[in-house]
């Protein structure tokens, strides 16, 4: 295993910030509809999906506070929103419109998976056996999002456009994902921050598209550009300040009590 | 060192752990930790006349809830063996726990239980996925009370997070099935 030297240690935290907090803000996204999906089995489905996703967090936020010498609840709870290095879709609200928060997650949950792949080649093996096993479980985050996709793509007229709306809407905001991340080119050298097999944004509109054209669905994606929101440097929508205050709230209280 | 205490240290051998192990079940089903492939790897370490343990477990899924009651649980009942000072329970995700690792015994107290098992080395994805095309019905799935065929998938999600939910249409139950990781 390598030993990760200390120059490194910032950057890789940062990257591996950018995959947890994207978690983190979406599974709290998902707990919104704990109680008010649309049917039973996708109340507990969202509340499922919350639960992997901030397990998925913690996890990682644990990695990351052994790297830089913090606590996973101080970086999950105790950070000002510069801090963090998700990126815009995964702090759009969805105002409770299930074909939104479908689509959102169609977006996000593709994309969580490749990246995670990409990770599980890391040869820094502690990364590297997390993000295999986590990578393992978003496989079924991706075929459950799939399979609405298409039930509702190819579901009634009304259904289909609200589809085609929806991801139209999120289509601007979806490739904030991409957005880099400083440092990448240093870690990637290291070998810590694996090379992308093949360019992950074509990997990606292609894993979508062929879902969204056997779904009745048009998708139209670009790359982000440079004037981007910026999320993976700390710039973030108006939409994650009372995000966190809200997430937050309870921790702020008394940020060192014991649980 | 005493004959006594010759003995136990004798006593402490990998088989006695795993046969304490074997009676500690997981707290979300009827299966014990062994059957259910947790356990990864038992070591023994000499501490003057009596041994610390280490015990790598498996977790099924990232942050389960139920770990750190298995851990709690380990450290309880291999604690009270004679001749063991401390027992060290870690979570590694190397092998990764799949469900191949289920034994035969726990694929047939599961199933007595209502909840089926992917079968040894069958596709990685949820059935009724095949690539692009999902077909929301198929599943080929046998229900483990009639032995029916006739099953779909009522949800990729259920009770616990490694758990989903079927409905059989010939004797008209749901039952569970654990994701195939």
């Amino acid at each position: 295993m390598i030993t990760l030297p200390d120059n490194l240690k910032r950057p890789f935290a940062d990257h591996l910030l950018a995959v947890a907090d994207d978690k983190l803000m979406l599974g709290h996204r998902n707990s919104d509809w704990t109680g008010l999906a649309p049917i039973l089995e996708e109340d507990i489905a969202f509340s499922s999906l919350a639960q992997d996703e901030m397990a998925h967090a913690q996890a990682l936020y644990q990695l990351i506070a052994g790297l830089i010498g913090t606590s996973a609840d101080a970086l999950a709870f105790g950070r000002e929103s510069e801090a963090f290095r998700c990126a815009a879709i995964v702090e759009a609200p969805d105002e409770f419109d299930w074909a939104t928060a479908i689509c959102r997650q169609f977006y996000c949950d593709h994309f969580d998976r490749l990246r995670l792949r990409r990770l599980a080649r890391s040869s820094y093996k502690p990364l590297a056996d997390l993000a295999n096993r986590l990578a393992a479980e978003e496989q079924i985050h991706v075929e459950h999002v799939d399979s609405w996709i298409q039930r509702l793509g190819r579901g009634t007229d009304e259904s289909r456009q609200r589809m085609q709306r929806s991801l139209d809407a999120l289509a601007a905001i979806a490739p904030s994902l991409f957005e880099p991340i400083e440092h990448e080119h240093e870690l990637v050298a290291a070998d810590v921050y694996p090379r992308a097999e093949k360019d992950m944004f074509e990997t990606w509109r292609n894993e979508l598209e062929q879902i969204a054209n056997d779904s009745s669905l048009k998708l139209d994606l670009h790359p982000p550009s440079p004037q981007a929101i910026g999320g993976r440097r700390g710039k973030h929508t108006e939409h994650l300040a009372p995000l966190l205050e809200e997430m937050c709230e309870v921790y702020r209280l008394e940020p060192n009590a014991a649980w | 060192m005493s004959a006594v205490n010759m003995m136990l240290r004798r006593m402490i051998d990998t088989q006695s752990i795993m046969n304490v192990l074997r009676t500690i079940d997981d707290p979300e089903m009827p299966i014990s930790i062994v059957d259910l492939g947790l356990v990864d790897d038992v070591r023994i370490e000499p501490a003057g006349d009596t041994a610390r343990v280490s015990i790598d477990i498996l977790p099924t899924f990232v942050g389960c809830p139920a770990l750190e009651m298995i851990a709690d649980n380990i450290t309880e009942k291999v604690g009270l063996l004679d001749g063991v000072s401390a027992v060290d329970v870690r979570f590694v995700y190397d092998p990764p726990w799949s469900v191949d690792r289920i034994t035969d015994d726990g694929r047939a107290s599961l199933k007595e239980h209502g909840v089926t098992v992917p079968e040894s080395g069958s596709r990685l994805t949820v059935p009724g996925h095949s690539g692009g095309a999902v077909e929301l019905r198929a599943s080929a799935v046998k229900c483990p009370f009639c032995g029916s065929d006739a099953t779909t998938l009522e949800s990729s999600f259920g009770p616990t997070r490694c758990r989903m939910i079927y409905y059989c249409q010939s004797c008209r139950n749901t039952f569970e099935r654990l994701k195939r990781v």
